[in-house]
C-alpha cells in the first residue's frame, strides 16, 4: 500500500516554459525512508512541494502525470523560519498550531504536542517564545510542529541546515525511528555522507530527471562521484585511483583495507 | 489591559476615534486624545508584546507613548502648513486619537488571544488571521530591519552625515527590507498552508480568553454611547 | 597587548542581559591565517562575530582590529579593515543588479568609480558571478545571492574578513567556489575568521581550530590535529569529518585532513601493500 505514487510526473511553475521536474515516477510506502540527491536547482525542491499536495495547488503551474496518495503529508521546509505562525507566544502554542488547525480535540493535541517536543528532544524550550530562539532551535520547533500533526509521510526539505552536528544527529535519529514505527519519510539534503546510514533509497535528480534510482550504495559508484554527488569516502578512494566498486563509509573503508 | 478579552480592546480603539470626531471639538476631541495617549502609558500588553520592546530599563508605556507622538507628529505638520491654527487643533486632536488609539492596539493586543476569541465565536479563521497576521508582521519586520541595518552599516553606510548621505542609506535600508518581505509573501502563504491554514476545517480553540458579561456589556455600552451621541450631534 | 596581529581577543567578556555569552576569551589571529571558529549552537560563536564587526562592545577586555580598539569605533568604521558575511546574507541584497550590491561596499568607503570598478569585478570573478552580474538580485536563488552577498565583502578588500556559516545551503560546487575565493583572499595577505559547522569545508580550506565551549576557549590548535582527534571533539559536540575520520581508521601516515593529501597517501600506501 503506498503513501505515495508519482507517475510519469511533469510539472511546469506559472509562467514558466521549461519544465521543473520531467517525467519523473517515483513510490514511497510506509516505513520507507527515500532520499533526493542532486545539484542545486536539480528539481528537489519541486518534487518535495508535490509531494506534499502543495504543487500546484498552492504554488501555482501545471502538472501532467498522476499523482497517488495513501496518507497525510507534512512538510518542513528549508526556509523554517517562514513556517512560524507569528501568532504563537510560546514554543508549546506553536507547535500545537498546527493540530489546532486541523481541529482535533484538545486532549488529543495535548498528547500529540508533548509527544512532538519530547522526539525533539525540546520539552525545555516549551514555554519560550519563538521570537527568542536561535536559527537551530527554531528548525527543531517547526520539525516538532509538522510532526504533531500526524502527517502519514513526513517531507523534510533540508533538515538539518541550520543545526549543529548534535542536532543533526539528532534529526537523522529521528527519520530512522519514525520510519520504524511506520512512517514514511521523503527528503532532500546536501549532507550526502550522513545518507548511507539513514536512507533506504536514493533518487539521483538531475536537471528535473531521474538519472538514477537504487540503494544508497549507489552513493559509491562511479558516475555520482564524477558528479560530486557521492559520499566523500567513495570520492576519496576514486581519487586515489583504487579499484571500484569503492568504500560507501569508513566503516565500509576498514572493512576493504583489511 | 491584559486581562481584557480582544473585543473589548478592538471596541475600545474604535470607540475612541469615533467619540472624537462625533463630539464637538476642541473640547471632545482634546478628551479623547488624552484618554487615548493615557492608555499608549498603561503597563504592559498581552504576554507577546515585550518581545517587541528590546530596550532595557524603559518601561513597556514610555515606546508606546513615544511611538504615538512620533506617528502624529508630521500630521500636525501638514495640518499647520494647510489650514489655519483652530482647524490645525481640531483635526489634529482628532488625528492624535485615531493614531494613538492604533497604536496602542497594536501594542496591548496580542495577535494569538485574538484569533482563539474569534475561533470561540466561530468566526472565519481566514479573517481572523488577517488581523493577526497584521499585528503580527511588526516584531518580524522589526527584527530583519535590525539585521538589515546591521550588515548595511558593517559594508561601511553611515547612517549619520549630510543629507544626501541619509537617504542614500535609508534606500540601503528600506529595499533590502521591503523586496524581502514581498519576496516571503508568497514563501509565507505557502508555509501557513503547511501548518494547516485553508483546510475549511473548524479550528479547535486552545485556550479561549474569557469573556466576563460586565466586558460584554461595557462593549455594548460603549457601542450605544456611540449613536446616544451621533444622535445628539445630529439633532 | 601587542598589535601585531590582525585581530586579536584580550581577555573578552560579554552578556547579553544577565546571560553571559563569552567569558575570558583571548586569542590572536595574525595576517594570512586562516581559522575556523567551532562549537555547538550557543557556544559563543556569533558573539565573536558581532564583537568584530564592532556590533557590540565587550564587557570587559578588549577586541583589537589591528591597532585599533573596537570600543572606540563605529561598524562602518571598521568596515575599513573588517569584511564580514553574516548568517541569512541573503536577505540583505537590495539593488537592481547583482553588480550594483557588490559594489555598494567601495561606494560607501567613498572610493572613486575606477577603484570601485575593479573591486568589484575582482569580487564576482573570484566567485564566478559574472554571468549574473547583469540580474535582479530576487531574479536568482538564495545561494547565487549568498555567494553575490559574500563578493560584497570580498569587494572591500578588507585585512580581516569574518565569515558566518558560509557555505550553509550551498551545494558541492558552490562550496567550492566559497573555499577558492576565501583562499585566493588569505593568500593575499589577509585574515580569515569562518564560524561554520561544516566541519569537512573547515578541514579544507583552514589551518587552525578555535573552539568555544559554553562561552570559554575550549581548544585553539592547528586543525589537523584537532580534527583528528575524536576523543577531544565528542565533549565539544563535534565529531570528525569524513576525511579525517577515514584517515584516523586507516591508520594513514601523516593523519591527512584534506582531500587530495588523503588521496595520495592512500594511493601511495595501497601501491606499497600491494607491491609486498
Amino acid at each position: 500500500m503506498k503513501i505515495l505514487g508519482l507517475d510519469d510526473v511533469t510539472f511546469w511553475y506559472p509562467a514558466t516554459a521549461n519544465p521543473a521536474l520531467e517525467n519523473v515516477s517515483l513510490d514511497v510506502a510506509p516505513g520507507d525512508i527515500v532520499a533526493l540527491v542532486g545539484r542545486g536547482g536539480a528539481g528537489a525542491s519541486t518534487l518535495l512541494l508535490i509531494a506534499a499536495g502543495l504543487a500546484p495547488r498552492v504554488t501555482g503551474g501545471r502538472l501532467a502525470g498522476s499523482v497517488g496518495r495513501g496518507g497525510r503529508a507534512g512538510i518542513v521546509l528549508p526556509t523554517p523560519w517562514t513556517q512560524v505562525s507569528g501568532m504563537a507566544f510560546t514554543v508549546w502554542d506553536e507547535v500545537a498550531f498546527g493540530p489546532a488547525n486541523l481541529g482535533w480535540p484538545v486532549h488529543e493535541i495535548t498528547r500529540h504536542v508533548d509527544r512532538a517536543l519530547e522526539r525533539l528532544e525540546i520539552a525545555p524550550l516549551a514555554s519560550r517564545d519563538p521570537a527568542t530562539l536561535s536559527g537551530g532551535e527554531l528548525q527543531r520547533v517547526i520539525i516538532a510542529g509538522i510532526l504533531a500533526m500526524d502527517p502519514d509521510l513526513l517531507v523534510l526539505d533540508e533538515p538539518t541546515a541550520e543545526l549543529d552536528p548534535e542536532g543533526a544527529r539528532a534529526v537523522w535519529r529521528l527519520v530512522r525511528s519514525l520510519a520504524g514505527e511506520g512512517k514514511a519519510v521523503l527528503l532532500a539534503t546536501s549532507d550526502v555522507d550522513a545518507l548511507p546510514d539513514v536512507a533506504d533509497r536514493i533518487v539521483w535528480l538531475e536537471q528535473g530527471s531521474v538519472r538514477a534510482i537504487g540503494a544508497p550504495s549507489l552513493l559509491a559508484e562511479d558516475a555520482m562521484c564524477e558528479a560530486g554527488l557521492g559520499t566523500t569516502v567513495a570520492g576519496l578512494w576514486r581519487a586515489a585511483g583504487l579499484g571500484a566498486p569503492y568504500p560507501l563509509t569508513v566503516v565500509d573503508a576498514v572493512q576493504r583495507w583489511r | 489591559m491584559s486581562a481584557l478579552h480582544p473585543f473589548s480592546l478592538l471596541a475600545i480603539a474604535a470607540a475612541l476615534p469615533a467619540f472624537a470626531w462625533i463630539l464637538p471639538a476642541p473640547g471632545g476631541a482634546l478628551a479623547t486624545a488624552l484618554v487615548a495617549l493615557g492608555l499608549t502609558l498603561t503597563p504592559g500588553a498581552g504576554p507577546g508584546s515585550t518581545a517587541g520592546w528590546s530596550t532595557p530599563g524603559r518601561r513597556p508605556g514610555f515606546v508606546t507613548f513615544r511611538t504615538a507622538l512620533v506617528s502624529a507628529a508630521p500630521f500636525w505638520l501638514f495640518l499647520l502648513l494647510l489650514h489655519d491654527v483652530p482647524t490645525m487643533v481640531r483635526m489634529g486632536l482628532r488625528i492624535t486619537t485615531m493614531v494613538a488609539s492604533f497604536v496602542w492596539l497594536v501594542a496591548a493586543l496580542s495577535p494569538d488571544r485574538l484569533v482563539e476569541a474569534m475561533v470561540a465565536r466561530r468566526w472565519s479563521l481566514a479573517m481572523a488571521y488577517l488581523f493577526a497576521a497584521t499585528l503580527s508582521a511588526v516584531p518580524i519586520l522589526r527584527a530583519r530591519a535590525r539585521r538589515i541595518v546591521e550588515a548595511q552599516r558593517c559594508r561601511g553606510l553611515s547612517p549619520r552625515g549630510s543629507v544626501a548621505n541619509r537617504l542614500r542609506a535609508l534606500r540601503a535600508l528600506a529595499l533590502p527590507l521591503v523586496l524581502s518581505a514581498l519576496h516571503e509573501v508568497d514563501e509565507r502563504t505557502l508555509a501557513l498552508e503547511t501548518r494547516g491554514l485553508g483546510t475549511g476545517v473548524r479550528r479547535t480553540p486552545l485556550a479561549a480568553p474569557l469573556d466576563r458579561t460586565a466586558e460584554r456589556a461595557g462593549r455594548w455600552a460603549l457601542l450605544l454611547l456611540c449613536l446616544a451621541a451621533l444622535i445628539w450631534r445630529l439633532a | 597587548m601587542a598589535l601585531t596581529g590582525a585581530l586579536a581577543f584580550d581577555g573578552v567578556a560579554f552578556s547579553y542581559g544577565n546571560v553571559a555569552a563569552l567569558s575570558d576569551v583571548s586569542f590572536e589571529v595574525a595576517a594570512g591565517e586562516r581559522v575556523a571558529l567551532l562549537g555547538r549552537n550557543g557556544a559563543g560563536k556569533s558573539t565573536v562575530v558581532r564583537l568584530v564587526t564592532g556590533l557590540v562592545r565587550p564587557d570587559e577586555g578588549t577586541v583589537w582590529i589591528g591597532d585599533w580598539d573596537t570600543a572606540g569605533r563605529a561598524p562602518e568604521q571598521l568596515a575599513w579593515r573588517v569584511g564580514s558575511l553574516f548568517q541569512h546574507a541573503d536577505q540583505q541584497l537590495f539593488a537592481r543588479t547583482l553588480r550594483e550590491d557588490v559594489s555598494f561596499g567601495p561606494r560607501a568607503l567613498g572610493f572613486p568609480a575606477r577603484e570601485v570598478q575593479r573591486r568589484t569585478d575582482e569580487a564576482l570573478d573570484a566567485l564566478g558571478l559574472h554571468a549574473s552580474a547583469a540580474q535582479h538580485p530576487y531574479d536568482l536563488s538564495p545561494a547565487l545571492r549568498k555567494l553575490a552577498a559574500l563578493a560584497g565583502a570580498l569587494a572591500l578588500e578588507p585585512a580581516l574578513l569574518v565569515l558566518d556559516e558560509p557555505t550553509a545551503g550551498l551545494d558541492r560546487a558552490g562550496r567550492a567556489r566559497v573555499a577558492e575565493a576565501v583562499r585566493e583572499h588569505a593568500g593575499r595577505g589577509a585574515a580569515l575568521l569562518v564560524v561554520t559547522h561544516d566541519l569537512a569545508f573547515a578541514a579544507e580550506t583552514l589551518q587552525r581550530g578555535i573552539v568555544l565551549d559554553r562561552g570559554r576557549l575550549a581548544c585553539d590548535e592547528p586543525l589537523d590535529r584537532l580534527l583528528t582527534s575524536a576523543e577531544r571533539l565528542k565533549p565539544l559536540g563535534l565529531v570528525p569529518p569524513p576525511v579525517a575520520a577515514l584517515s584516523v581508521a586507516l591508520d594513514l601516515p601523516g593523519r591527512p585532513v584534506r582531500e587530495r593529501d588523503a588521496a595520495h597517501t592512500l594511493a601511495r600506501v595501497a601501491g606499497g601493500r600491494s607491491a609486498s
